[in-house]
């Protein structure tokens, strides 16, 4: 009993602390930030095509980038895979990640090159979603209104507090909107635009996928997010129909990103280079928990996906509009013009 | 502050050479001599001394020394030298930073040891009355919570002085600290919002305020209703042990939503229409009474119990009538109670960070403010670190003013005497309205856990898709039993069983930390105790967001590199935890009279033999309910673990936010219930065994008294 | 039984503060081997205080304290040879009978058998064979406290302190078991330091008496010095009832007389010199004779019938006067006139206090 237990608490941390920095070969861990029903498939096709054993973790993007940030003295995962390019393109512009060109280059979308190209090589496109919104058929017939076609219509007066979106200050999702209407429509026009859509947001919500479970759920009528986000609700049997708005809609490219100092750097590469060819890329979609557009050209298209040729896709600036100082610059004019706004 | 002066002068020398000194110093050299230095195995410390790496010689010189001193009883010396080495050792380790090896095993009981050898020496010079077990606990705890919670805090609150490109800039700190948005008071003025400060404030304001009322309604019932309620204090007093985040609101969502189950009966038959009122404001609100108000209720039965029905007899003897008699007696007893509860539901009010979450809609509180902070589209650190800075300082704003009103003589503890006596009843009108109020909250909150455990086995519960589907359940909790032995396919076992794990190890930690801390407090008069007091309390004042980033930050490089593994998760709920301990403890000691410790004493028996063989088992039904409170609560805590978990450590409570953030109620909702059956499954056994009826009584009086 | 040490208590200039204020101030006395020594006082005189630092369970200020000899102001309560028996009695409640007298032997690492025996021993000292598997719920109050006796004396130790260890006893109980621990202290010629507020308790069991006052030692004598000789206002107060009067002492050749209220009385000076002094009168040193017949003359405002004795309260120019009289058949009546008469070897003479706090 002399033993302490404070002493014994810190022998107990100590015994405990099993170190992941003394990882044995064949492992690679791998951050993934789309949903865990993705995620898994994707650990088990990689492990059994290269038998290497996969550590992974999901979270958010945002949280992975924090976490990367924090943890960039001492890197503790590998690789970084899926999720909106922003968190990537912010990560990348800081150093955080590796820049790595992959043979598999050549097989891929020109988006997908291109993202690389504007992160020097940190960051590349391993899938794309466009942006639109969904609505509540069944909510729409009983309300008897006209479906909406546009991004114009969602200032419409009788949609008033039936549109949700996410806060573009905690989503990716919605500074992908919010970049999409500048480019789309110039600034001023844009927040004059946003403005006049405030008056129908019931609420900004903090995920980006939220509001189209909102629409599925009828919480709300309109729900602003990625197409596939609305897909997967339209799948699982909500009524909603998923529109592309007519003047043209930005996109987000689900990007993969190498994290700098990684531990197991060689089995990292390995997963880059498997992520992007047509057998990876097939995994989501056969399983149909991705209706994302892979980047592999050969890659088959989920049938349900929202095909990016009959989408009118504005030729978004990845550069410009996933730089810090911009988005910094877009989100507090939003904060300070818009979400402070009455109703 | 004259006793303080005195306390320090030396008061009881032992007479005896250390024998333990003798051993801590054996361990440390056979630490240093055979263990492994640095983290993740390799060369000891004598090793690395021998190839060449001279920083080690000094701590083995002075473990040689330090075995000498105590030999010859020379204490002065023996805490010279555990004081020099302690600080070489983390010089040293420092000032080498990430380049430098982690510490490891071996290190960590060299380290251990030599704390403890300073704490024994210093009391054999007379601190702490010269009672090396107790210089030994306090001084052992108060390192580790230096080192464990004021090392990781003050480095990420330090963050609010920088902008993002790491330049040190005040002005930016205080333009975040005092900005519109934080402090903004436009709601009032007819503005379109308040600042993120003002309104936490004020839900915290109204939840506290709420809270107290429920949960006194529900006291009253209950005790003046007699036995006949006790089943409504069992739910009351488990519910919120083993409720996980988000529970409530998902099932707020689920009833009172656009598409809410009791909105569409509202829309069918009374025609009032489908609005989304429940996001914002009153939906936090609501969910977060749901959830504090049974800890208000446990906190005021206790109360309401502990006014003795003879002093309400002796008012009616004087001819009071029952409105006076609840007016002049019942009523100023309770007030110190009250004041508790309320800063209780002010201060959770303000930590609660699963409720907000998924309710809030355009309500902005701090503690999702600063979580997106971090890790939402704004990525600056620095301005979580101010807005965890104002959460902090209302926080401790609350504390303060608790222990201003209350004092510290606020504890409620039911004396063992009997009370003879019937409480008087209450006025007719009075009665009616608490009965039927309870009745109906109650029902309330039967509503809300019947609609998560039902959830989980219909295919859409929010979305009204009621058909039986166990497709959830398959998904997250599918076992292969194809191959002989089982193979737990479903996603979410690997959390599940993580969490179990990482609970298990960390509540009987929380629990030895907690009650030796509550002991010295209670039971021993050393200078600077009230400090050490405020010092186990703290880490409860701290959101746990504010610290999930910190441990990061902290704990991600050498010389303390420890995340990733398992042992940042248990050092997290330990650390965070151990103040409900303490408190446990505290309430728990105070029933215990301080005379069966000085019996022990006079009869020759050391400290180290009071503690194990009068106090311990004295303090049995305290450190089940500890046990268990740490259990569970280090199952359902989520804020502060969200960025420790990995792949290898992944904890239930991220895997549910997963779900919830991407809008999969359902999976969430059964996970949920799975995490509810298996806690109250634990509670029951543990009840079972120990058979203490109280069980939940007493972890909910631990829990409240934790915030006093 | 041999005794191998002495237990002798002795304080050196002890204090003891809590911050500003000294709860013990600068005590000194000593306790002889043997002996039985009472604390006694009001309630928060001092007195236990000056117990539990004879135990090592309050650290002294300042001064020493000496046990046999030895000096262990320093010493730890667990490093002394000292027993306590605490007002609560402070049984081990999870322990048994057996086991709570087994405890200090084992603490001092006496074998299981070896511990048994002596707890064994002392509990048939105490009469408590056949109670050793019960637990102390399980007990009366007399029993508890005789367990607790047991408990401590089973160490042997040097010195056996008794803090207030009546006080949860009722009337009849407490003079038998005030009789037994004397009887017990006599037999194994133990040393006893005893805490009491009850000064009839005091003077039955002590052979030394110290009367404690806002933490200095007020007096310290034999029962009887200090019932017949108080040294105090505050003393002949405590001690027994008394009519205390303050007036003018004149002592002459011829005798000695004390004045008060204009009438003098005479008195034996018992060394006295003139001057202002307090005269104590025990009420039943007073007798109540019909007027002009004693000393001073009086009416009688209040006259009790209590069976053995009447008590009266009698209003004379030395004020009220409070007297007990074993002359039940000759009461006298409300408002009567009456004399007040006593010996004047029964007048106590209290030296005046100059200070008006005490």
């Amino acid at each position: 009993m002399r033993m302490l237990n404070g002493v014994r608490v810190i022998v107990a941390a100590a015994a405990l602390a099993a170190p992941f920095a003394a990882a044995a070969q064949g492992e690679v861990v791998v951050y993934c930030t789309v949903q865990e029903e993705w995620c898994r498939p994707m650990v088990a096709a990689f492990e059994k095509a290269t038998g290497i054993k996969v550590l992974m973790t999901r979270k958010s993007s945002g949280e992975f980038y924090a976490q990367i940030k924090a943890e960039a003295a001492n890197p503790r995962g590998d690789i970084w895979w899926g999720g909106t390019g922003d968190p990537h393109l912010q990560a990348a512009e800081e150093g955080l990640t590796e820049p790595y060109k992959s043979p598999r280059m050549g097989e891929l979308q020109d988006w997908a090159v291109r993202q690389w190209e504007s992160a020097k090589g940190r960051t590349i496109g391993v899938y794309a979603g466009a942006l639109g919104y969904s609505y509540n058929h069944d909510q729409l017939k009983k309300k008897n209104l006209a479906p909406p076609k546009c991004w114009s219509d969602l200032t419409r007066p009788e949609f008033k507090d039936e549109i949700q979106v996410a806060n573009p200050n905690s989503s990716g999702t919605s500074y992908t909107m919010l970049a999409t209407f500048v480019q789309l429509m110039g600034e001023d026009k844009a927040f004059a635009f946003m403005k006049s859509m405030h008056r129908n947001v019931n609420q900004y919500t903090k995920s980006g996928a939220a509001p189209a479970r909102a629409a599925a759920t009828g919480e709300s009528l309109i729900g602003i997010t990625f197409q596939h986000d609305a897909v997967v609700q339209a799948i699982g049997g909500a009524p909603v129909t998923i529109v592309s708005p007519c003047e043209g809609t930005g996109y987000e490219i689900g990007s993969m990103s190498i994290i700098k100092g990684a531990k197991n750097m060689e089995n990292a590469k390995k997963w880059y280079d498997w992520a992007l060819s047509p057998e990876a890329q097939a995994v989501g979609s056969q399983l149909k928990v991705s209706y994302q557009v892979p980047s592999n050209k050969s890659a088959p298209v989920p049938p349900q996906a929202p095909k990016l040729s009959e989408i009118k896709l504005i030729n978004y600036d990845f550069a410009k509009y996933g730089s810090s100082a911009e988005r910094k610059r877009l989100l507090g004019k939003w904060d300070a013009e818009i979400s402070t706004l009455p109703k | 502050m004259a006793n303080h002066a005195e306390a320090l002068a030396p008061v009881f020398v032992p007479v005896a050479r250390d024998r333990v000194a003798l051993a801590l110093a054996g361990v440390a050299l056979l630490a240093l001599v055979a263990l492994p230095w640095a983290l993740g195995g390799g060369a000891s410390a004598l090793a690395r001394a021998i190839g060449g790496d001279g920083a080690y010689w000094p701590l083995l010189a002075a473990a040689v020394a330090l075995a000498y001193a105590a030999w010859r009883g020379h204490d002065r010396a023996s805490a010279a030298i555990c004081a020099v080495a302690l600080a070489w050792a983390f010089v040293h380790a420092f000032a080498l930073g990430k380049t430098g090896p982690s510490f490891g095993i071996g290190a960590a009981l060299t380290l251990g040891v030599l704390t403890a050898g300073l704490a024994r020496s210093v009391a054999r010079r007379g601190a702490f009355h010269g009672d090396a077990t107790v210089a030994t606990i306090v001084v052992v705890i108060a390192a580790l919570l230096l080192v464990f919670i004021f090392f990781p805090v003050g480095k990420s609150l330090v963050a609010a002085l920088f902008d993002a490109q790491g330049r040190f800039a005040p002005g930016l700190a205080a333009e975040r600290l005092l900005s519109p948005d934080v402090w903004g008071l436009g709601c009032l003025s007819g503005g379109t919002r308040c600042g993120v400060a003002v309104n936490s404030a004020l839900l915290a304001t109204i939840v506290g305020l709420g809270s107290t009322a429920i949960g006194l309604v529900l006291a009253l019932v209950v005790q003046r209703g007699g036995s006949r309620y006790s089943g409504v204090t069992r739910l009351m007093s488990i519910l919120p042990i083993i409720t996980p985040p988000f529970v409530l609101a998902l099932a707020l969502v689920v009833l009172f939503g656009r598409t809410g189950v009791v909105t569409g009966w509202l829309s069918d038959w009374f025609g009032i229409p489908r609005s989304r009122w429940l996001y914002g404001l009153p939906g936090v609100t609501i969910a977060q009474l749901l959830t504090f108000s049974p800890i208000a209720f446990m906190l005021l039965l206790g109360a309401l119990q502990a006014i003795s029905p003879a002093l309400e007899e002796a008012a009616q003897t004087l001819r009071a009538s029952r409105w006076r008699v609840f007016r002049t007696v019942t009523w100023p007893l309770l007030r110190p109670a009250l004041a508790n509860a309320f800063l209780l539901g002010f201060v959770e009010s303000l930590a609660d960070f699963g409720n907000p979450i998924v309710l809030a809609g355009n309500y902005e509180v701090l503690s999702t403010k600063i979580f997106f902070a971090v890790a939402g589209a704004q990525h600056d650190p620095g301005r979580a670190a101010a807005l965890a800075t104002v959460l902090l300082g209302l926080t401790l704003v609350a504390f303060w003013l608790q222990q201003r009103w209350i004092g510290r003589r606020s504890y409620v503890t039911v004396s063992g005497k009997g009370d003879g006596g019937i409480p008087a009843p209450l006025p007719r009108a009075v009665w009616l309205g608490c009965f039927g109020f309870a009745a109906a909250w109650i029902v309330f909150t039967l509503a809300c856990y019947g609609i998560i455990l039902a959830g989980g086995f219909v295919k859409d519960i929010g979305r009204g898709d009621m058909a039986l589907h166990l497709g959830h359940f398959a998904s997250g909790f599918g076992i292969d039993f194809s191959g002989g032995a089982p193979r737990f396919t479903g996603s979410a076992w690997n959390s599940l069983f993580t969490t179990i794990e990482v609970a298990a190890v960390a509540a009987p930690l929380t629990a030895a930390v907690g009650l030796l801390s509550a002991y010295v407090i209670t039971r021993h008069d050393f200078a600077g105790r009230r400090a050490f007091e405020f010092l186990t309390m703290v880490s409860f004042a701290i959101p746990g967001t504010v610290i999930g980033v910190a441990y990061i930050v902290a704990f991600n490089v050498a010389p303390l590199e420890l995340t990733g593994g398992m042992a940042i998760l248990v050092l997290c709920f330990v650390f965070r935890n151990m103040p409900v301990g303490v408190r446990a403890g505290v309430a728990a000691l105070a029933q215990i009279d301080k005379t069966l410790d000085e019996a022990s004493s006079t009869l020759r028996a050391s400290t180290v033999r009071t503690l194990t063989r009068v106090i311990l088992p004295l303090l049995k039904p305290a450190i089940v309910a500890t046990l268990v409170f740490s259990f569970t609560h280090a199952m359902t805590a989520v804020s502060a673990v969200i960025f420790l978990a990995t792949a290898k450590y992944n904890l239930a409570t991220v895997y549910i936010i997963g779900r919830v953030e991407a809008g999969e109620y359902p999976l969430a909702i059964a996970y949920s219930s799975v995490l509810i059956v298996f806690m109250l499954a634990v509670l029951l056994a543990v009840q079972a065994a120990v058979g203490e009826a109280r069980l939940g009584r007493r972890s909910a009086a631990a829990l409240t008294v934790g915030h006093s | 039984m041999t005794r191998k040490v002495s237990g002798e208590v002795v304080f050196e200039g002890v204090t003891k503060r809590y911050g500003d204020v000294r709860a013990v101030d600068d005590v000194s006395f000593r306790v002889a081997d043997g002996e039985l020594v009472t604390l006694l006082g009001p309630s928060g005189c001092g007195k236990t205080t000056t117990l539990r630092m004879v135990a090592g369970l309050e650290a002294v200020s300042q001064g020493r304290v000496l046990i046999g000899g030895e000096d262990v102001t320093l010493r730890a309560a667990n490093e002394r040879n000292v027993s306590m028996v605490f007002q609560s009695y402070a049984l081990f409640p999870h322990m048994t009978v057996l086991e709570n007298v087994c405890y200090g032997p084992v603490s001092m690492r006496a074998s299981k058998d070896a511990a048994r025996e002596l707890a064994a021993a002392k509990l048939a000292m105490l009469g408590l064979t056949g109670f050793e598997k019960r637990l102390p719920s399980e007990l009366s109050g007399g029993q508890q406290q005789r367990v607790a006796v047991a408990r401590s004396l089973v160490l042997e130790p040097a010195v056996l302190l008794f803090d207030e260890p009546l006080s949860n006893l009722d009337a009849k109980l407490r003079r038998r078991v005030r009789e037994e621990i004397r009887e017990l202290q006599q037999q194994l010629q133990l040393t006893v330091l005893y805490v009491t507020h009850d000064q009839e308790e005091a003077l039955a069991v002590s052979d030394t008496v110290i009367v404690m006052d806002a933490g200095r030692i007020a007096q310290q004598g034999t029962p009887q010095e200090l019932y017949e000789a108080p040294n105090s206002r505050f003393l002949a107060d405590f001690i027994g009832d008394a009519n205390l009067i303050d007036g003018e002492l004149t002592v002459t050749a011829a005798g000695a007389s004390f004045a008060a209220g204009g009438v003098a009385a005479p008195v034996r000076a018992h060394g006295a010199k003139s001057g202002p002094a307090t005269l104590a009168l025990r009420p039943h040193e007073l007798r109540v004779v019909a007027a002009g017949e004693g000393v001073l003359e009086g009416v009688c405002r209040r006259a009790a019938y209590l069976g053995s004795r009447v008590e009266y309260v009698v209003a004379t120019p030395w004020g009220e006067l409070l007297a007990f009289d074993g002359d039940v058949r000759g009461r006298r009546a409300r408002d009567e006139a009456v004399g007040i008469a006593f010996d004047p070897r029964a007048a106590i003479l209290v030296p005046r206090q100059e200070t008006g706090n005490r």
